[in-house]
Order: structure tokens, then sequence, then C-alpha cells
């Protein structure tokens, strides 16, 4: 015998948990999306941009303001709203001079070399400001999906960032509550969305120029299976160093009319560097573009015309890095631009004429970017993210590590253990010994880089092998075993063979977030998590009762011809009992009024059920039913 | 080959993981790459078929189809790099012969760095020219050259190595000793055609 399936009053949906989200963490903005309906789909709120802005702004009092709201905050509180944060994940303070130079924040560094921003006194490492824009990005899918969003995430990082940046990543995921499946490149992402697209087979160039990074990644498709061949890029080159090209032309000629003092405060620059962002953009459409520059207090009235040539010699150098890289990308994967089947073109950035212009005459060909340059890199994230719950399988990312690896040598050279580009996961072992009798410990440095000297390298930092046993110098031999996962993360592992009791050694890595750190972060937005995810509770609790208010609505009629007298009177005050405390906001006066309605409509249930049964019964013989 | 699934006991393709029930196979003794894809060793390969083996091992044991817990994932990472690993050097010629000479018995890179002796000569040449265009910093007519002739010269040594070692040497065979000098010479090469490389990409940068 079959089952009637009775839908009678509208039961709230269980929150989605098996599927996963696709997130775009970028310089300038972010955004996810999701595998839905047989393809993957930007989540967006009706009325409201897809995108987010990664920007986290700090009122004098209460919580953290992130997204557009916060953009709106630049010009007036320049000093409490952070902005280009990804520029600092993973960076020490003499990475990011340049970059501090031109912002207008207080930056400081932790002892062991973190960097952190300051705002009101308070100090925020760019992974707890990376993980408030996350959990901005989650709340805005939730809201696109009618549910709570997934907590399992894919989150994109661009492909020439190094291992400090990438654990970085993770942490700021994991600070934000959401579980990282995979961390992927960002060229790849946008090729597997491309790929679905367009192209099931070819070598493709995907040309990566985002807010603040670049990346050129050349691929091979083929059986579904996307195999980088190599990538390079530059993670101090993108969108935003387009609009200090204008910001540096404009300070000299504003200077020069009125005087430098009056760009001196930061809410003065914030407004040049957005009102440069705006021309930049202008000329993207347009042959003539302007900087409009309005400073009430000041009494500044500023325009200047731009004509796209004149922009174009401006940024000529800044396209010619790129172009650098790209002949750098080519050369590893040993190919010429002839063999290239098709390029991509992928960042918001990529729209400007003249970028288009050069990626077309160095390849030979024109360009795609059919895919939003903008969404291609979360939907890809997400396609990817599909794959990883176990539901496509007919799809693989082979991707590599951008950065070769090698441990610093005594004289300061660079002994090269994994080759940039190598396939990942990779491993590689590497054989040290003690120099002195009874040494129980061996320091080394581990560096990511193409330079010969250590120095001139990306530190990934100093590790410790320590549990050495005891024995003359030069006897010892520990393998250490370096691997590379398949997000682009190295883990070190050791071993002392030669004794025979393959003792296994500990490593101490000497950067970056230690467990401890991170769960002292987590212990301490656990003190707002809470507060979040009362509220949350909530609204969740709000929605609810609105939707069995409006299902009993629906059927009132139906309860007024069939119900006793005492059960209508009942559900009657209920209801009324439910529409006002729709509007509370105390989850637990919430949970209480919802119980009571559901309480109170039961007799309604069961006679609907009734009614709706006896329809589908109709016309049936017991022997069919 | 011989060996089964440890799963379900059909016989292994491919030594990494089972193509009939998907089993990832436990971490033994690292193999000789050529065991690890599925080919009888030997310096000759057919590039497609190593491709497609690639392919086809990769969608068996990547972890991005293990990643149901921890212990799959790890076991799944640790296949994948041993596999990426024997592709790498499958193919590269050169990395190919080396593996070769090793696995006959013959002498490894570390305890035999001689070369052939006409070639230390030319070396000898080629470094001052390398020399110059180091200081230079700019890619001339005359290093363009170098790099065309030290390709050729590549060319050349590898043909010298096939024909050492392929048919296949035996074990400890004697041939197996002047292919270690010519995959010396091979290697001083590629080192110099790759700095001329990084030099021509850094020359036209400037």
């Amino acid at each position: 015998m079959g089952y009637i399936e009775l839908n009678v009053l509208n039961q709230p949906v269980a929150p989605q948990q098996q599927g996963a989200l696709g997130i775009d963490l970028g310089t300038t903005h972010s955004l996810a999306a999701i595998w839905k309906d047989g393809r993957p789909q930007v989540l967006r709120v009706e009325g409201e941009s897809a995108l987010v802005p990664s920007v986290v702004h700090f009122p004098r009092k209460g919580a953290p303001v992130v997204g557009q709201a916060a953009r709106e905050q630049a010009i007036a509180a320049p000093k409490d709203t952070l902005f280009s944060i990804k520029r600092f994940m993973g960076r020490g303070l003499g990475d990011v001079q340049q970059e501090l130079a031109t912002l207008p924040y207080a930056a400081s560094e932790t002892e062991r070399g973190l960097i952190q921003l300051e705002v009101h006194g308070r100090k925020y490492t760019p992974e707890q400001l990376s993980a408030l824009v996350l959990r901005k990005v989650h709340e805005t899918a939730s809201r696109a999906l009618g549910e709570t969003a997934p907590t399992r995430v894919v989150v994109t990082v661009p492909a020439y960032f190094d291992d400090t940046q990438r654990q970085a990543t993770r942490d700021a995921a994991r600070l934000a509550g959401l579980e990282v499946l995979r961390i992927v490149n960002e060229p790849t992402a946008a090729s597997l969305a491309y790929g679905l697209d367009q192209r099931d087979k070819g070598v493709v160039v995907v040309y990566d120029l985002g807010g603040g990074t670049f990346d050129v990644t050349v691929l091979s498709i083929e059986e579904g299976v996307f195999r980088v061949l190599s990538t390079a890029g530059d993670t101090h080159l993108g969108g935003d160093d387009f609009d200090a090209a204008l910001v540096t032309l404009a300070r000299t000629e504003i200077a020069a009319a009125h005087g430098a003092e009056v760009l001196a405060d930061a809410g003065c620059q914030q407004a040049l560097r957005l009102a440069c962002e705006r021309c930049k953009i202008e000329l993207s459409s347009a042959p003539r573009g302007e900087i409009h520059l309005v400073i009430p207090e000041r009494r500044l009235a500023w325009r200047r015309e731009v004509s796209r040539e004149e922009f174009e010699a401006l940024v000529a150098p800044l396209v010619e890095r790129s172009m650098a890289a790209c002949r750098q990308a080519m050369s590893d994967a040993k190919l010429a631009p002839e063999r290239i089947d098709e390029v991509v073109l992928v960042g918001g950035s990529s729209r400007i004429p003249a970028v288009r212009a050069r990626v077309a005459a160095f390849f030979g060909r024109k360009p795609h970017s059919e895919l939003n340059p903008d969404e291609v890199v979360a939907l890809g994230a997400a396609v990817q993210a599909h794959i990883l719950v176990g539901c496509k399988r007919d799809i693989l990312l082979l991707d590599v590590t951008p950065l070769s690896l090698g441990v610093e040598t005594m004289g300061g050279a660079v002994s090269k253990i994994i080759q940039r580009n190598s396939t990942v996961p990779c491993s590689a072992t590497e054989g040290f010994t003690t120099y002195a009798d009874d040494q129980t410990g061996i320091d080394f440095h581990i560096v990511q880089g193409e330079r010969e000297l250590a120095a001139d390298c990306r530190s990934l930092g100093r590790f410790k092998l320590r549990g050495i046993p005891p024995m003359p110098a030069g006897m010892a031999k520990v393998g250490v075993r370096f691997h590379i996962d398949a997000d682009g993360v190295l883990t070190v592992t050791a071993k002392e063979e030669g004794s025979g009791a393959s003792a296994s050694i500990d490593v101490q890595p000497m950067h970056g977030l230690t467990d401890a750190e991170v769960e002292g972060m987590l212990a301490s937005s656990f003190e707002h998590a809470k507060d979040d995810f009362e509220a949350r509770r909530a609204a969740d609790l709000a929605t609810e009762i609105g939707t069995m208010v409006h299902a009993v609505e629906k059927n009132l009629n139906a309860a007024r011809a069939g119900l006793d007298k005492e059960s209508l009177l009942d559900l009657e005050e209920a209801l009324a009992r439910a529409k006002a405390a729709a509007r509370e906001r105390d989850a637990r006066a919430l949970q209480k009024a919802r119980d009571e309605f559901e309480r109170a409509s039961l007799p309604l249930a069961a006679l609907l059920m009734n009614n709706v049964a006896q329809k589908a019964l109709m016309g049936r013989s017991l022997d069919e039913v | 080959m011989g060996a089964r699934c440890t799963s379900c006991g059909a016989a292994l393709e491919l030594p990494c993981a089972c193509k009939a029930c998907g089993a990832l196979q436990p971490l033994a003794t690292e193999r000789d790459p050529w065991t690890e894809l599925g080919f009888e060793p030997g310096f000759d390969l057919d590039e497609a078929l190593l491709k497609k083996r690639l392919l086809s091992a990769s969608r068996l044991v990547h972890p991005d189809f293990h990643g149901a817990d921890a212990a799959s994932r790890a076991l799944a990472e640790a296949l994948s790099a041993r596999l990426n690993r024997a592709h790498a050097i499958l193919a590269d010629e050169a990395r190919r012969a080396d593996a070769l000479v090793v696995l006959l018995g013959g002498p490894d890179e570390s305890t035999s760095r001689e070369m052939p002796r006409e070639f230390l000569l030319e070396v000898l040449e080629w470094n001052e020219v390398l020399e110059e265009a180091r200081q230079a910093h700019s890619w001339s007519a005359t290093v363009e050259s170098l790099r065309d002739e030290l390709a050729v010269r590549r060319h050349g040594v590898l043909a010298d190595v096939r024909a050492l070692l392929a048919p296949t040497p035996a074990r400890g065979d004697g041939r197996l000793q002047p292919a270690r000098a010519k995959l010396n010479a091979a290697r001083y090469l590629d080192r110099a055609l790759g700095e001329l490389e990084a030099l021509r990409l850094s020359a036209t940068r400037s």
C-alpha cells in the first residue's frame, strides 16, 4: 500500500545540512555561491548587490559593521574603517610597509611577527577581521536562501598565496565558525565555472586581476580533469594600484593648486581614493572620465578630466608587470602563446580596456569574459564545494604549489626540496644529521621562493626538531618529510631512522597562529558568538511563528466550520498571542509562544488531515489504497 | 603484476587504488615510478599513455574524493603525493633516465659527479659566457646563440643516454657508469638553460 503525502500546515524547513557554500573572499568584495538546480548560482538577496564589500567598521559603541554600511563610513571615520584586509593576511609588518603608508589606520606586530591593525585602542589580526567579513557573507547567503546556509565551505585564495597566507585564510574561516572543506586557487576555481560553460578539452589561460592580487594560471582541461600546468603572479598588484596611480596624479595637482595641507587628514584621503576609483570605472566604458572631489570643510571642489589615453599611460607599468608574470607562466608550462586555446579574464579590473587589449595582443586571441568577472570565482568555488560533498565525481582539480620550497643551508643559500609548479599533493624527504655529540635537537629554516639566498625568500619560519636520541655527531639520520596538501599547505613530520627506533620527532613551527592562539580568539569571539546565536535563534523562531500564523489564517474558515467551540476559541486566542509575540526579541519568550501556538493548532491540523485524506481517498476503492 | 586489491581481491591495474571497487590500497614501501604507474621500467615511454594513467589514477586517489574521515584523507594525500612524484619523474626524460640508472644498481648523482672529459672543456667556455651575461644582466645575440647551442647539446646528450639505456640493460651493467656521466652533463645543461631562461624573462621585463 502506498502512502499519500499530506502537507497540512506549512512546516518550517530543516536547515540545509547536506550542501556546502563556495566563498570568494576578495580584497575589495566577497560573495557566496551554491550549487542549486543543476548549476552553480550566486546567492543574492533581492534588491541588493551580491557583492559584500570586504570592509569592517568599528563604531565607538556596539558591534562592528561589515559590508556596504561599513564602506559608507570610510570617509567619515577613516581610522575606524578597515579595508583591503586581504593584503595583510599572513604578513609581517616588514612585508606591507608600502601598503601601510597609504592607509589611514595604525598597525603593529605581535611578538611572533604577526600583523595587527588597531582601532579604538584595540588590536585585531587580519584573520579576525576576515572572519567578520566571512560571517557577513554567510549571513547574506542565509537570507538569500531563506534558511540557515551550510556552514561547510570552500574558500578561494590567490594562486600565488604562500603557506602562511593560506593558513591565515583557514584560520579566518574557523574563527567565523565555518568548516573549511578546501582552499582553492582563484584562477582554478574560475576555470571550473568557465569549463562547465564553454569547453571540455584544451589549454586555457586564466588572467585574474583582482582588487589587490594578480594571478595567471595555465591549465589543461581533459576528460573532466582540470590540471594546472603552471601559475605565476604578484600578490601586490591589483585594481587598488590602478586607483593609486590616479591618486598620485591628483595629489600632486591638488597640492600645487591648493597646498598639501588640504589633503592632510585621513577622511580627505579616503574621499580622494574613492573619487579616483569612480573615475577609473568610468574610463572602462567611456573615453573620458572625471575625478571629482568635494570637501566642504576645506571649501574644496576639484574637478579633473582624465582621458583614457592619459590613464593608460599612467597604468602601463602595472599592466606590464602582469605581462611579465604571463611570460613566466608560459615559460614554466613550456608553451608558446599559439598553443593556448582560450584565454579567460577574471576580476573586476580585467574590465579595463587597456588590460583587455594587452592580453589579446599577447595571446593573439580575444579573451573571454562571458561570465561576470566579479562572480566567476565564487561560482567555481560552489562547483568544487558540490564535488567535495560527494555529489559530483566526474570533475577533478589538480592544482600546483606556486612557489619552490627550500631549506636554508649553512651558508645562507637555499637548498630546494620541492620545485614550483609541482602538482599537489606532493611530498619530499630530506635527510639531516647532527654536528655535535649527543645533540638532541636540530633547527632549520624553511622558505618559499625562487631566489638563491634564503634571506630573499618568504620565510615560513623556523622549525625545531626535538627528541633525537643522543649519539655521536653525524650518526643520527633524521628524515624530514615535507608534505604540501591539496590546499597548498605545508606539514612537516620527522623520523629518526639511524637508531632503528624510528622515533617520531616533535616539530614546532614558529610562525603564524598556533592552535592555542586560534582557540583564544575563538573563545573571545564566543562572547559575541553567544549573542549572535541567541539573536539568530530569535529571528528563526519569529519567522517560524509567522509561517504558522499564515497557515492557520489560511484555514480559518475550515476551522470555524469543523472545530468544536472550545478548541476554536483556544486557537483564536493563541493566534492573537502568536501575532503579538512575533514582535519579541527574546529567544526564550519566542520559544514559549511558538510551543503554545503549536499545541493550540493541533486540533485544526487533525481536522485538516481528515479533510485532505477524505478528498484524496474519494474515488478510490479500498483495494486500490 | 599479480597484486590484488586488499578490499575486494580484484587484480590491481595500478598499485595505489582498485579500479573495480575504488578502495585505496594501504601505504607500502615506496615503489619505483614505473611500477607506480603500471609500466615496465625502461627509457622509452608512451607519453600519451602516461598522461591518461595519471588522470585516471588521480580520479581514484585524490583527497577530494576521500574526505569522509581524517584517516582516508591522510591516506589519499600520501598516495596522491607518490603518484604525482612518480609522474613528475617519468614525464621528464632526464629524470626518467636518472631513476632508471639508480633502479638498475648504477651510481646515483651524489656518488658519481664526473662528466665526460671533452664536455668539461666546453663547460669552461660556456661558464665564461654565462658569467658575462650574469654581470651584464641583459639578453644579447651572443647569449641567445649560447642558449641555442646548449639546447642542441642537451638533445644530443640525451640521445646518447638513450643509446646506452635502450633496450634496458641488466642490473649492474657496464653501461650504467657512462650513462651517469652523461646524465651529469645533462644536469649541468639543464641548470645553465634554466638560468638563461630566467635571464631572458627578466631582461624582457626591463
